[in-house]
């Protein structure tokens, strides 16, 4: 076991003292925070500009607390009417009775300044209304649309993040083979202990890239405020998508080890790769199509079927409310493919990876012996 | 002691040759505590085949190794050091840092190791490239980082595939003084070389192999004693056909006569020589391992 410890920690510290692992690293961080940021710098909240000729202030932000607005008194009619036609207010109110506008007046707008100086002027005269009341009956859709945005980013993060170390493993399989430093690693650690040690070593790395993310993308969010509009589950799917990422790596990541174990130049990995980036190609767009349809029968078959549940899960979890039936039927069955695969992998690897020259066919690995 | 018997393997064919190839015929030897073996025999002679099934990368088909008298399994084999023929080290990792690594994998703690690495780099003379990357070193360099990831853990048995090529004069003497301490530890040593002079230099004993098998092995002393000893006659300005009807050959260089035999009445040779001109040696030839390795592997 101390062996698994000494050769991850050897991938660890020799793949984060690079560059490209802290400029990655970097750039992921900057481009999360860049996504919790959009919002607000694209879209934001709707903002008008009213302006104000001898007129009072309308209560227009208690009518729509959502809305930003700004106020710009007018000395007389003419001013208020150049400002409207350059654009410098949306509207303008003259003496409390009537409104220029430039063209139409934005729909929402005019609503909100009809209403609340009804609102004004039936109070003033003694009357109050007292507001609807508003019941959904139908499900919480209130956060619908965060959800399935939150689930968007994950699917593309899972993906760079597992076809990432993935590639990792194998181009470091391959590293040992071809320049026969398993000759002598093999005389001092088991295979299986090799194995371990360099996807546990790199999947650590993916876990370190993975919580950046969450821990930027998290409070990058809270920061800029979009974080309002997050789900109350979010502790869950953040916990969901760490057990997810590591299955999912797990049993691309072995498969990756067995299948360059076959090879000895770096330059026939992507060749021999290929049926597995396939595979996670595959399970990418799976769950690429599950945040556009979370609830429906492809979502729900592909969330718990190893190894595509290991993407589909994660998202639809983060798109929809998922029975707890179904998560822990999944899991286990993930759980149960990355030992079949874990034991299919390793005995490959075993018999392969001393077997340098030409490419091994699968096959005569699994025959011999 | 380390016992290698009956080893033989065979190297699956291609199509053009579906018979295979036969790399190990039967090779037994034996290697004892503190003794340095030296293991010589042509290209293709089966040298690191052989070594790399005493080190577990090759399996035989049949035969055994056994170290202290028991078949040598893994436990045994971490205590071994080995340095494999074809290199191989982390080319972006730090001198220092890897032979310490390749320690600890052996077993050893933190602090032992990144002693024993400091103290072999420095005996090596690399203690100035401690901080740089592998690839960064020249070939020769690379040949003594490789050299100390085999000695960092202390082995209990030593297996070289051809440690001294590719070092200069300075190398090969420290790496010669360090093998020899290890040697007189009780460490067995067992190294291939084309180095003759150097194997002779170095060995208590030799292997000689030829084809997959041990065509002479034993003491260099020994194998001098078998081989038939030579006669070297050296005459000045002899009278032409002196040596007619005396057996072995002349060879003329300037007024010199060489005259080399492994039979005739040495006597008779002597009284010849003095009568035909002025004798300048006259006396048996030492064969040294390249002639013997010559004679044994023809
Ligand atoms: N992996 C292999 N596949 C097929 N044949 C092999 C393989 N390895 C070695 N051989 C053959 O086995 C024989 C012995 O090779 P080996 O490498 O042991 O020789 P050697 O004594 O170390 O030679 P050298 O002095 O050139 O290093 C050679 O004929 C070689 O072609
Ligand atoms: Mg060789």
């Amino acid at each position: 076991m101390n062996s698994v410890i000494l050769v991850a920690r050897r991938e660890i510290t020799t793949h984060i003292r690079t560059k490209a692992f802290v400029i990655g690293l970097l750039i992921t961080a900057v481009l999360v925070g860049a996504v919790a940021f959009a919002p607000k710098i694209l879209g934001g909240p709707d903002s008008y500009k009213i302006g104000a000729v001898n007129s009072q202030e309308l209560p227009l932000k208690a009518a729509a607390p959502d809305a930003e607005f700004e106020w710009r008194t007018f000395p007389d009619e003419a001013a208020a009417k150049k400002a409207v036609l350059d654009g410098d207010v949306d509207a303008a109110l003259v003496n409390n009775t009537k409104v220029l506008t430039d063209g139409e007046i934005d729909s929402q707008l005019g609503v909100l300044l009809q209403s609340t100086n009804r609102e004004l002027k039936l109070g003033a005269a003694g009357v109050s209304i007292p507001p609807l009341q508003m019941v959904s009956v139908g499900a919480d859709t209130r956060y619908q649309s965060a959800r399935t945005g939150i689930a968007v980013v994950l699917v593309l993060v899972l993906f760079m993040l597992i076809i990432g170390q993935v590639m990792m493993v194998a181009m470091g399989v391959v590293e040992e083979k071809g320049s026969r430093i398993v000759e002598i690693l093999l005389t001092s650690v088991r295979p299986w202990q090799l194995l371990a040690g360099k996807i546990i070593g790199l999947g650590a790395l993916g876990l370190i890239n993975l919580v950046t993310i969450l821990v930027v993308g998290v409070s990058a969010s809270v920061v800029s405020g979009i974080a309002v509009d997050f789900p109350p589950g979010l502790p869950g799917i953040v916990a969901g998508v760490l057990l997810w990422f590591v299955l999912g790596y797990a049993f691309f990541a072995t498969l990756a080890a067995a299948l360059s174990s076959l090879v000895s130049r770096q330059e026939e990995v992507s060749n021999v790769m290929s049926p597995l980036t396939m595979l996670i190609m595959v399970t990418y767009f799976g769950a690429f199509y599950a945040t556009t349809d979370p609830t429906g029968t492809l979502a729900k078959v592909a969330s718990l079927v190893p190894p595509f549940s290991s993407m589909v899960m994660p998202v639809r979890m983060a798109a929809a409310d998922v029975p707890l039936w179904e998560i822990g039927l999944s899991t286990v069955l993930m759980l149960l493919a990355v030992a079949g695969v874990l034991s299919f992998g390793a005995k490959v690897y075993e018999r392969a990876v001393l077997r340098t020259g030409a490419r091994i066919k699968l096959g005569d690995v699994l025959r011999a012996k | 002691m380390l016992e290698i018997s009956e080893l033989r393997k065979r190297f699956a064919g291609g199509p053009d040759a579906p018979e295979g190839k036969v790399a190990l015929d039967g090779i037994s030897f034996a290697v004892r505590p503190g003794e340095m073996f030296g293991f010589v025999g042509a290209n293709g002679a089966g040298k690191t085949t052989t070594m790399r099934i005493v080190m577990g990368v090759l399996q035989p088909d049949e035969g055994s190794v056994s170290w202290q008298g028991r078949p040598l399994e893994y436990i045994g084999r971490r205590r071994f050091g080995y340095m494999p023929e074809e290199r191989g080290l982390y080319q972006k990792m730090r001198v220092a840092e890897q032979v310490e690594y390749f320690g600890r994998l052996h077993g050893m703690g933190a602090a032992a190791a990144r002693t024993a690495a400091g103290d072999l780099l420095e005996r090596l003379g690399l203690t100035e490239r401690r901080g740089d990357a592998v690839e960064a070193l020249s070939l020769g360099n690379q040949q003594r980082v490789q050299l100390a990831v085999a000695l960092v853990h202390d082995p209990e048995v030593l297996v070289l595939d051809e440690p001294f090529s590719g070092l200069d004069p300075i190398a090969v003497d420290a790496l010669a003084t360090v093998l020899q301490e290890r040697c007189r530890g009780g460490v067995p040593v067992i190294f291939s070389s084309h180095q003759l002079e150097l194997v002779e230099r170095l060995c208590d004993s030799v292997g000689i192999v030829s084809a997959g098998r041990m065509v002479a092995s034993g003491t260099v002393g020994d194998l001098r004693a078998a081989e038939n000893r030579t006669l070297r006659v050296v005459v000045r300005d002899p009278a032409p056909g002196w040596a007619d009807g005396l057996p072995g050959t002349v060879t003329v260089t300037g007024d010199r006569h060489v005259l080399l035999t492994t039979d005739g009445d040495d006597q008779e040779i002597l009284r010849r020589a003095m009568k035909a001109g002025q004798v300048e040696h006259f006396g048996a030839e030492q064969p040294t391992l390249t002639e013997i390795f010559k004679e044994a592997v023809a």
